[in-house]
C-alpha cells in the first residue's frame, strides 16, 4: 500500500467516524414558549431565571422564547390552536383559559398534580384551574389591584395622596394640562381587553359589582355611579393608549396616577433616574380592594409524549418554593403557595406586604359564571366596544349600558 | 376512394389534437382546482355548518341548515360592515388614483433628479401594512403626535383629536394611511402608460395650440385609460380585502367603526369561534368582488379583449 492510498483510507475512516458521531448525537429538543411577559422588568427577569435554570437541569432541551403584545395575545393563541399548531407551554391570561379547555384544546393535569403538594399548598384562587370536574393548568399569580402615584406630580398640583374616589377624581383633575402633555390618570383608551379590566376596576372599587349571581347588572344605580366616575378620570387620561403606553407614560413622569397589578413595582424600579424617585404604590383609593387571577400555564391536549414530560416539568418547576420565593421578589406580586414567605419576611419588606395585604382582601372582579367565562373572549370583545363609546362619546351612561346589557344577554347569555 | 378516407382520416386528426389541447391544459385546471376551487368549496360547505366550534375536525358534526345565513343577513350589523368596507374601497382608491395620477404627470417630465424621485415616490408601497399603522399611530398619536400638535399650531383646531379612537374619525384614520401605501401602484402603472404615448402627438397638439388640459384629455387619457382601469379594478379589491392595516391601527373600532366584512370574518372565526358565520361573510365578500368585476366587465373587454 503507498502512502497516497494509506492517506484516502485514513481520510476516508475519519470521515465514517465523523459522520456516525454526528449521526449518533441527540437531536436537541425545543419546547415553544410564547408570552406577553418576556419584555416586562420583573416578571421577564423571572423567565429568563427560571428557563435558564430550567435548560440547565435538562441538557439538550432548549425553551424557545416568542414575545407576543398582550393586546393581540389571545387571539393569536386562537389561530393556533384552531390550525391545531399549538405551542408546547400555554401560558394563558386566567380570565381567557376556560375558552380553550372548553374547546378541548388543553390537557387536564390532575395526573400529574396528583404528584405535587400543589393542591393541598396553593390558595383558593387556583380553584379557578379546575373546570367540568377537572383540572387544566397550574396558577401563576392572583393579585389585588394597586394604585401607583407620582408623589412630585401631585405636589407640585398641591393635593394629597387620594384615599378616596372622590378625592382621586379631584386629584386626576388638578394633576392634568392636557396642552403641556401631562394628564392626572392612565388607562387603557384604545380597542384594548384590559378597558374591562378598568371598569371593572372602578364598579368592584366602589362596592357594586358588574354581575349578579349569574345575571348582567350594568344598569344597576351604584353601577351607574362607578362608570360615571371612570368615564370622568379617563377624560384626563391620554387617548388612544394600551395599558402598556399607559404604564410606559407614567414611569416617563407623563401620567400622575395609575391603576395596575403590583407587577408595575419591579418596573418602577427600572425607570428612568429623573422620575424613579417620585414613583410610588399605594392601596387604592377605593372602599374595596379589586382583583382576580392574572395568568396561568397549561399543556396542549396534543403533544408528543416526550415532550409532555418535559413541558409537565417545566411547569412544576414554577411550583416549587424556591421559585414561588424567587417569582415573589422579582415581580413583586404575591405567588399562588401559601405562606411562601414568613410573615417576618414579609412584614420587613414594605412593598410586599402591601402586596400581599392587597391580594388577601381582593375581591374578583372577573366574572364566576361558567357560561360567561367559557365565552370570555366574546364577552371581553363586546364589553370593549361598549367601553370605547363610554371612553369616545358623551352619550349617556344609562342608555350605553342598557345597550351592551341587551346585547350581552343576547350574544354570551350568562347562563 | 381517397377522398372518403380523407374526411375521417381529418376527423380522427382533429380529435387527437383536441386530446393534446385537453393534456397541455391538465396541469393549469389541476393548479386552478386545488388552488381556487376547493378553498372556496370548503368556505361554502363551512357556511352551512351552524353553531360554535373552532375545531375543524369537529365542524362536519356540526348541524347543517340556513342558519348561519339567517343570522347573518338579518343582523343589522352586516349591512354596516358592507357600508364601512365600501366606503374604505372609495375613499381609499379614488385619492389614491388622484395622487398617483399627478405623481405619474410630475415624473413623466424631464427634470434633474428624476429617476431617484422615481425610487423615492414607490417606497411607501414595500413597507408592509403594519409598519404603516404603527407609523401613522404615532403621527396621528391623540396626545404626542405630529398631527394634532400642527393642527393645533394652525390654530384649526383647540382640542387633541383622538382619531383612531373616535368613532366619527376612526374610519378616516385608517383610509389615509392606505392611501399613502397604495398611491405609489397607480403611480407605477400609469407612468408606465405614459411613456408609452408618442412624444410626436404631444408635439403636434401644441403645435396646433392646445392647452396643457387639451393635451391630457385629448392624447394622455386615451393613452393610459385601459392601465388606469385596470389599476382601480385591483387597488378595489385589494382595498375590499385589506387586513392588516385595518387591524393593526384598530382592530375594527371602535365601536365597529372600521369594521370591514374581512375584520368581521376574523372577529366571527377567531373571537368568537363561530366559523360558519365567519364562511357566510366570506361568501358575502365573494358575492360583492363578483359583482364588482361584473360591473366593470365592460370597460375591461373594451380595453382587453
Amino acid at each position: 500500500m503507498n502512502g497516497k492510498r494509506i492517506r484516502m483510507w485514513l481520510l476516508g475512516f475519519c470521515a465514517a467516524v465523523l459522520a456516525t458521531t454526528a449521526w449518533a448525537q441527540p437531536k436537541p429538543v425545543e419546547l415553544e414558549f410564547p408570552s406577553w411577559q418576556f419584555e416586562e422588568p420583573g416578571a421577564g427577569d423571572y423567565w429568563t431565571a427560571i428557563i435558564a435554570a430550567f435548560e440547565a437541569s435538562h441538557p439538550g432541551v432548549k425553551i424557545r422564547k416568542q414575545q407576543i403584545p398582550f393586546r393581540e395575545y389571545v387571539d393569536k393563541m386562537t389561530v393556533r390552536f384552531a390550525g391545531n399548531n399549538p405551542p408546547d407551554i400555554v401560558h394563558l391570561p386566567t380570565r381567557n383559559y376556560l375558552a380553550f379547555a372548553s374547546q378541548g384544546w388543553l390537557a387536564p393535569l390532575d395526573d400529574e398534580l396528583a404528584t405535587t403538594d400543589v393542591k393541598q399548598s396553593y390558595t383558593k384562587l387556583a380553584d379557578e384551574m379546575n373546570y367540568d370536574g377537572k383540572t387544566y393548568g397550574v396558577l401563576m399569580m392572583g393579585y389585588g389591584m394597586m394604585f401607583f402615584y407620582n408623589e412630585k406630580m401631585l405636589a407640585d398640583a398641591k393635593v394629597a395622596v387620594p384615599k378616596t374616589s372622590d378625592q382621586l377624581l379631584k386629584a386626576i383633575a388638578a394633576t392634568t394640562d392636557a396642552n403641556a402633555g401631562r394628564f392626572g390618570w392612565g388607562a387603557p383608551t384604545n380597542q384594548h381587553p384590559n378597558v374591562f379590566v378598568e371598569i371593572a376596576t372602578w364598579v368592584t372599587g366602589e362596592g357594586a359589582s358588574l354581575f349578579k349571581g349569574n345575571a348582567y347588572n350594568f344598569t344597576d344605580p351604584a353601577v351607574i355611579k362607578a362608570v360615571d366616575d371612570f368615564r370622568a378620570a379617563v377624560k384626563d387620561a391620554p387617548k388612544g393608549t394600551s395599558s402598556e403606553q399607559a404604564r410606559q407614560l407614567f414611569l416617563d413622569g407623563k401620567i400622575a396616577m395609575l391603576r395596575d397589578g403590583p407587577w408595575v413595582a419591579a418596573q418602577i424600579r427600572k425607570a428612568p433616574d429623573a422620575t424613579r424617585p417620585y414613583l410610588k404604590m399605594g392601596p387604592m383609593p377605593f372602599a374595596v380592594s379589586p382583583g382576580g387571577t392574572s395568568n396561568s400555564l397549561h399543556m396542549p391536549a396534543k403533544l408528543d409524549p416526550a415532550k409532555k414530560k418535559l413541558v409537565w416539568e417545566f411547569i412544576k418547576m414554577t411550583t416549587e418554593p424556591q421559585w414561588q420565593v424567587k417569582f415573589t421578589t422579582l415581580t413583586s406580586s404575591p405567588a399562588p403557595r401559601k405562606s411562601v414567605m414568613s410573615a417576618p419576611e414579609i412584614a420587613g419588606n414594605a412593598e410586599l406586604a402591601m402586596v400581599n395585604k392587597a391580594a388577601a382582601d381582593a375581591v374578583n372582579l372577573f366574572p364566576q359564571s361558567v357560561a360567561v367565562r367559557e365565552n370570555f373572549n366574546e364577552f371581553a370583545k363586546i364589553f370593549v366596544e361598549y367601553g370605547m363609546k363610554l371612553i369616545g362619546s358623551d352619550r349617556p351612561t344609562l342608555d350605553i349600558m342598557k345597550e351592551m346589557q341587551a346585547e350581552m344577554t343576547k350574544r354570551v347569555p350568562p347562563k | 376512394m381517397g377522398s372518403v378516407a380523407r374526411p375521417a382520416r381529418r376527423r380522427t386528426l382533429a380529435r387527437r389534437e383536441r386530446r393534446f389541447a385537453y393534456a397541455l391544459l391538465a396541469p393549469a385546471v389541476i393548479a386552478v382546482a386545488a388552488l381556487i376551487a376547493y378553498p372556496m368549496y370548503l368556505i361554502f360547505a363551512t357556511s352551512f355548518r351552524e353553531g360554535k366550534s373552532l375545531n375543524f375536525l369537529a365542524l362536519n358534526r356540526r348541524p347543517f341548515g340556513l342558519g348561519n345565513y339567517r343570522d347573518v343577513l338579518t343582523d343589522g350589523a352586516t349591512w354596516h360592515n358592507v357600508y364601512v368596507s365600501a366606503a374604505y374601497t372609495f375613499g381609499t382608491i379614488v385619492p389614491a388614483f388622484l395622487i398617483g395620477l399627478g405623481t405619474a404627470l410630475l415624473l413623466n417630465q424631464v427634470f434633474p433628479l428624476r429617476r431617484w424621485l422615481r425610487s423615492l415616490m414607490l417606497l411607501p408601497w414595500a413597507v408592509p401594512g403594519v409598519m404603516v399603522s404603527i407609523i401613522f399611530l404615532w403621527l396621528f398619536d391623540a396626545s404626542f403626535g405630529v398631527v394634532n400638535y400642527a393642527l393645533r399650531s394652525l390654530h384649526l383646531i383647540s382640542t387633541d383629536i383622538a382619531w383612531y379612537t373616535t368613532e366619527s374619525t376612526a374610519l378616516v384614520a385608517v383610509i389615509v394611511p392606505t392611501i399613502w401605501k397604495s398611491y405609489p401602484f397607480f403611480t407605477l402603472t400609469l407612468l408606465a402608460a405614459m411613456q408609452s404615448v408618442p412624444v410626436d402627438l404631444y408635439e403636434a397638439a401644441k403645435v396646433d395650440g392646445a392647452s396643457a388640459w387639451a393635451r391630457f384629455r385629448a392624447i394622455t387619457w386615451p393613452g393610459i385609460r385601459g392601465p388606469a382601469t385596470l389599476a382601480l379594478v385591483l387597488n378595489g379589491l385589494w382595498a375590499f380585502r385589506e387586513f392588516d392595516i385595518i387591524y393593526a391601527a384598530t382592530a375594527g373600532g371602535p365601536s365597529q367603526a372600521t369594521e370591514t366584512l374581512g375584520i368581521r370574518a376574523y372577529n366571527e372565526a377567531f373571537s368568537f369561534f363561530y366559523m360558519g358565520r365567519a364562511s357566510v361573510v366570506g361568501v358575502l365578500m365573494l358575492a360583492i368582488a363578483m359583482l364588482f368585476v361584473f360591473l366593470a366587465r365592460k370597460q375591461l373587454r373594451k380595453e382587453f379583449f
